[in-house]
């Protein structure tokens, strides 16, 4: 999972009632009239843009492509009647043993050149991102696409797995225009000046690197007109500057407002804040290789020591649970029986004493550009502290501080803070798998840790999930006990997405299987 | 005097060869993987073996240095890792903004520098000269970035008086958009006619502008003073007064002719300054200039930007030395001589 | 060398030196003293108090609480000794490197004179603070590498300065006499030389000593200097930037405390030159 967030995305902010942003919002409410007047919709964002290229994209442009591109099927979010909606297709059904899933594409969608959305451009767009995709592990399981017509797509995999969560996931899934995946195999910089090859209800207009994307609403869609007919999405990767452009009116909506802030914009009669359940989740990893985090009683006693509700407090700003391991909650397979750590100090002392551990020293690192982690790292070095244990705490970029873990075990740090979250809705075959099953040479299994048991709970729990979820999760809760149990790592807190929503809009959603993006085409001015 | 110029102009030249031995050294010094902060955590063996040979970092380092010194020359200045888009177009669509700010600093810190120098030499040993001395201390003492919050903090959140960040409304550019002309935003808006736009501008310029420009400000004040103590206690002006010519004329024009020329460097120092006074006043204003791209590079290591940037530094540099050494050679012919 | 009570004297006559005399001892006491004064040494140091989160100015916290309950008097207190350790120790090692180059070259001329001072022409050929911000972010954020950074990027104003002071007391009466007597260059170097270029070394350090302290504060304003949980003043304002409108006081008073020390250093730093050098006194 790649973080591109600059240093204050996740900014500071307080607490108390900003007489001054009051005053500055009142003033401002002329000029947020006039442009939703416009049909026009001006959105702060930090969402900078890696790669146009929706088979290439893996990161934070995510934000935009759910607006210019179309799934074959949308993964609805938590709560909602039914589990998928139809996007490019329709209907959709899938074999007994699982092994074969049949889509009905829709008549009528076409490509922002005019082009008929059909199945050869499905079968196209998928084999290209099984093939060089940013995120193409997710087709591991698909075998071959299959053209049936030009309007049915079948899928054949070589093991069980829930294909519909494949097909709606928010990278490495967009159907794209064949004509564009010719054009970028031909040349690479095909994307690069801001185009789009989707069928979505918005096309890319103009961009300009790191400051500004333009999205006008794409006439020929097949679905609703949008009600904003252009979306002015200004790249501001400070927090504190968006909120700014929020409350002085420059702009209608900001995403990415500091946690700090909320409760100022609060008690803010012209917004709402909404907090959604999200995939995101604080993972640690100890470093289980070196002594004496080898023992688990001494990683159990650690785990103790830590002061999960002021960790909560201070991180999410009151905007998180602590985590029942490093399953978020709201997304398969968390269980809410899952045991998890408390504080308690005197016993984390003596289980530290009965191990033998004397003049411990640790070295943790976190993600400088990470506010919440810049906030809650200092705490758990005085906690550690106050059970005896010395801790040097490193801020480092976290590129810097991943390739500090990957490159040689014996020099790494002993605890490994990291933001976390699945690919596509699936924590069991990404967050269980990726940061705790065993891996010959380390990637994001970052503490090194090997159990055979736990290894076999989750290889076997993964070909289950297409076919017998129920059982699948049993098992995932099994392996997620073990966690516990050993504690190769610390599970901190989930967080919630928390959205400053202005009362001046109405329909807005966030969906958790979309974490970057937002819907602009469902959006529309309050009447 | 033109061979004068010419010889400052070829030991700049020189100096700015020098100065790309230090970028080069600095960006073979980079302890990160090229390959992971390019292509990401996703990176594979082939793939950064690949880029290594693309960047040629498996040949000698002479061959290295004369390669990237070509490479600058001919524009090839790398590609930034968190934009990913060309470094020397990057600086280039982002130093017409920082430039009207500096400008605009520049000519209200010296406009207003050489009148609180006047005005305090008038009253030299007094309340007021006092005053200045003081102020022109405090200016230089001051966090340009907590300045700059607190004209945030008074201005914008107290008395609403100015905008908070950036540099034009976003309504501007679908209302009164600004015709590219020569790519200078409040420029071009001012020659196309569309006063609005420059109007607009100006209102944002005012809080980052302010910021930036006190350290001048309290640089210049101070030198004016001084030189024009010294102007003033010499024979011609005692002569002057002695012939009951006006006091203001004295001051205004026979010592005021005299006491300009060594503020020149006053003012390119200052200009200097500038140039990395930018980077805090921008971040804090947002301004969509050098600066904040620099200091987002500086902090993501975005090492091909910051090269481009501290290459740029060095010219800008340079080019202010230059001209500070030509006006100071116009007004003063004893320097041409050396 | 003028004598103390010489000293003493000048800053009695003159009102704005003694004012910046007065800040800069007031802010060493503070420096040493900090776990004795601070109302809460423990959160001075970076220690949480999670209770206390949010709290404005008042009696029990007279310039409030951060983002982590801490008080921020006592932040600022405590962040005396960074700011004064890393201006010392710049200004110390810059000098000391400066001094030795600068004199090696001004004594010795020739070739080695040649290569150290176009040494010293690379490294002035960029702006202010511009190499000390790439070399930080290359070695990494944190206070020692701002440290070594800015030493990186201070050393050839000290070199130049020595160097033209040693080479013009070079052909003076007196270091010619000794040279032609025997005496050997180190002795030379150490007694005639390196001694007169003291005072104008006192004078630039004290001049340097405000505005190395701005340049931390800078580093650590846009997270290259300071990390936390460490209290420094820079770091602070930081923290408190995206306060500024609900919780002002959180990024108000480190900001000043950055303000008062460098107005007191260069308050004091002119002093010095005045009563030094009485010809640059206008």
């Amino acid at each position: 999972m790649k973080h591109f967030f600059s240093r204050r995305a996740s900014g500071t902010r307080g607490i108390a009632i900003g007489v001054g942003v009051l005053l500055i919002a009142a003033s401002a409410s002329a000029t947020n009239g006039a442009a939703a007047a416009n049909g026009i919709l001006k959105v702060a964002t930090s969402a900078a843009v890696t790669t146009w290229d929706p088979v290439q994209s893996f990161s934070t442009e995510a934000f935009y492509m759910t607006s210019l591109y179309e799934p074959l099927i949308w993964k609805n979010e938590v709560g909602a009647a039914t589990d998928y909606s139809p996007a490019l297709a329709t209907t959709w059904s899938h074999s007994k043993d699982g092994l074969t899933w049949t889509f009905n594409l829709r008549s009528g969608a076409t490509f922002h050149d005019g082009s008929v959305v059909n199945a050869a451009a499905v079968k196209a767009s998928l084999d290209s991102a099984k093939k060089d995709g940013g995120a193409s592990f997710i087709w591991d399981p698909v075998k071959s696409i299959e053209v049936v017509d030009a309007d049915t797509v079948a899928f054949h995999l070589s093991y069980s797995a829930p294909l519909d969560l494949i097909v709606s996931s928010s990278y490495g899934a967009w159907i794209v225009n064949p004509k564009a995946l010719d054009a970028v195999a031909k040349d690479a910089k095909y994307y690069e000046s801001g185009i789009d090859a989707g069928s979505g209800p918005y096309t890319l207009t103009s961009y300009s690197p790191g400051t500004e994307v333009v999205m006008s609403a794409y006439p020929k869609y097949w679905g609703p007109k949008p009600a904003y007919s252009i979306v002015d999405a200004l790249i501001t990767s400070d927090g504190v500057t968006a909120q700014q452009m929020l409350t002085s009116g420059q702009v209608d909506f900001a995403s990415n407002i500091p946690l700090t802030s909320m409760a100022s914009l609060k008690s803010n009669h012209k917004y709402k804040v909404n907090a959604y359940g999200s995939p995101f989740n604080y993972v640690g990893y100890f470093n289980t290789l070196r002594a004496p985090l080898n023992n688990p009683v001494v990683r159990q006693a650690l785990s103790m020591a830590i002061p999960y509700s002021d960790i909560v407090k201070v991180g999410g700003q009151g905007y998180a649970t602590q985590a029942r391991g490093p399953v978020p909650a709201g997304i398969f397979p968390y269980d809410s029986a899952t045991p998890q750590y408390k504080k308690a100090l005197a016993t984390a002392k003596t289980m530290l004493a009965k191990a033998g551990v004397k003049n411990l020293k640790l070295k943790i690192t976190y993600a400088s550009e990470n506010g919440a982690e810049a906030r809650f790292a200092p705490l758990i070095k005085s906690a550690f502290e106050s059970i005896g244990v010395s801790v040097d705490i490193q801020a480092m970029l976290f590129s810097q501080q991943w390739s500090l873990a990957k490159k040689d075990p014996a020099n790494a740090q002993d605890l490994f803070i990291v933001y976390y979250w699945p690919t596509y809705s699936d924590a069991g075959s990404d967050n269980l798998y990726s940061l705790f099953h065993s891996s010959a040479k380390p990637f994001f299994n970052l503490s090194y840790w090997k159990n055979t048991q736990y290894d076999d709970l989750i290889d076997k729990a993964a070909t289950l999930t297409g076919t017998d979820r129920a059982a699948s999760a049993a098992l995932y809760s099994q392996a997620m006990k073990i966690l516990y149990d050993q504690a190769p790592g610390i599970s901190f807190y989930d967080t919630k997405a928390v959205y400053v929503v202005p009362k001046a809009i109405t329909g807005f959603t966030y969906n958790i299987n979309y974490p970057f993006s937002l819907f602009f085409a469902k959006w529309s001015p309050t009447k | 005097m033109l061979k004068f110029v010419g010889k400052r102009l070829v030991s700049a030249l020189f100096v700015l060869f020098g100065a790309t031995i230090i970028t080069f050294i600095l960006s073979r010094v980079i302890p990160s993987d090229p390959a992971l902060a390019f292509y990401g955590p996703k990176a594979t063996l082939d793939q950064s073996a690949r880029l290594r040979k693309e960047m040629g970092l498996d040949q000698s380092v002479v061959i290295q240095y004369f390669k990237y010194l070509k490479d600058m020359l001919t524009g090839n200045w790398g590609y930034s890792i968190s934009t990913k888009q060309p470094v020397l177009h990057e600086l280039m669509t982002k130093v017409p903004s920082t430039l009207e700010m500096i400008f605009v600093s520049i000519i209200f810190a010296t406009l207003v520098g050489i009148l609180l120098g006047i005005w305090a030499a008038k009253n030299a040993h007094k309340f007021v000269d006092g005053s200045v001395r003081v102020f022109s201390i405090a200016a230089v003492s001051l966090p340009t970035f907590w300045l700059g919050l607190l004209f945030q903090l008074f201005f914008v959140g107290r008395l609403h008086w100015f905008p908070a960040t950036g540099e034009f409304d976003t309504e501007l550019k679908f209302l009164n958009p600004i015709k590219h002309v020569t790519g200078f935003p409040i420029f071009d808006a001012l020659i196309t006619g569309n006063f609005h736009a420059v109007e607009n501008g100006l209102w944002h310029m005012v809080l980052p502008a302010l910021t930036l420009s006190l350290y001048s400000l309290g640089l210049i004040s101070r030198m004016i003073r001084a030189n024009l103590l010294e102007v003033l206690s010499q024979d011609y002006i005692r002569v002057a007064r002695a012939y009951g010519i006006k006091e203001r004329i004295v001051l205004f024009t026979l010592a005021l002719r005299n006491a300009l020329p060594p503020v020149t460097t006053v003012v390119g120092l200052s200009a200097a300054y500038l140039l990395t006074g930018t980077f805090f006043v921008e971040d804090v204003f947002n301004w969509p200039g050098i600066g904040k791209f620099a200091t987002t590079a500086l902090l993501n290591v975005d090492y091909p930007a910051i090269m481009g940037i501290t290459l740029l530094g060095a010219m800008g540099y340079l080019t202010i030395n230059l001209i500070v050494d030509i006006v100071q050679a116009k007004l003063d012919p004893r320097v041409r001589a050396e | 060398m003028k004598t103390l009570q010489e000293f003493r004297r000048y800053l009695l006559r003159n009102k704005l030196s003694l004012v910046g005399f007065l800040l800069v001892n007031f802010i060493l006491l503070v420096a040493v003293f900090a776990p004795w004064i601070a109302p809460s040494p423990k959160e001075g140091r970076g220690v949480e108090n999670i209770d206390h989160i949010g709290f404005g100015p008042g009696w029990h916290h007279w310039m409030g609480t951060d983002i982590l309950g801490r008080d921020v008097l006592s932040r600022v207190i405590y962040g005396a000794r960074p700011a004064l350790l890393i201006a010392i120790c710049v200004v110390l090692v810059a000098a000391t490197v400066g001094t030795i180059l600068g004199l090696i070259a001004g004594y010795m001329g020739g070739w080695i004179d040649e290569v150290i001072m176009r040494v010293c022409d690379l490294f002035l050929s960029f702006p202010p603070l511009l190499l000390a911000l790439v070399a930080v972010s290359l070695l990494g954020p944190g206070l020692t590498h701002a440290a070594l950074a800015l030493v990186i990027s201070w050393w050839p104003w000290y070199a130049r300065l020595v160097r033209g002071e040693a080479q013009s007391l070079k052909s003076r009466a007196f270091v010619e006499v000794a040279s032609a007597m025997g005496v050997s260059t180190f002795t030379i170097v150490r007694r005639h030389i390196f001694r007169n270029v003291t005072t104008p070394l006192i004078i630039q350090a004290a001049a340097d000593l405000g505005t190395v302290i701005l340049a931390a504060g800078s580093l650590a304003f846009i997270g290259l200097g300071a990390q936390p949980p460490q209290s420094d003043w820079g770091l602070m304002v930081a923290d408190g930037r995206g306060l500024v409108f609900d919780q002002w006081w959180v990024a108000t008073f480190p900001g000043l405390a950055i303000f008062i020390t460098v107005l007191g250093f260069n308050l004091l730093g002119d002093g010095m030159r005045d009563f030094l050098d009485p010809r640059s006194q206008k």
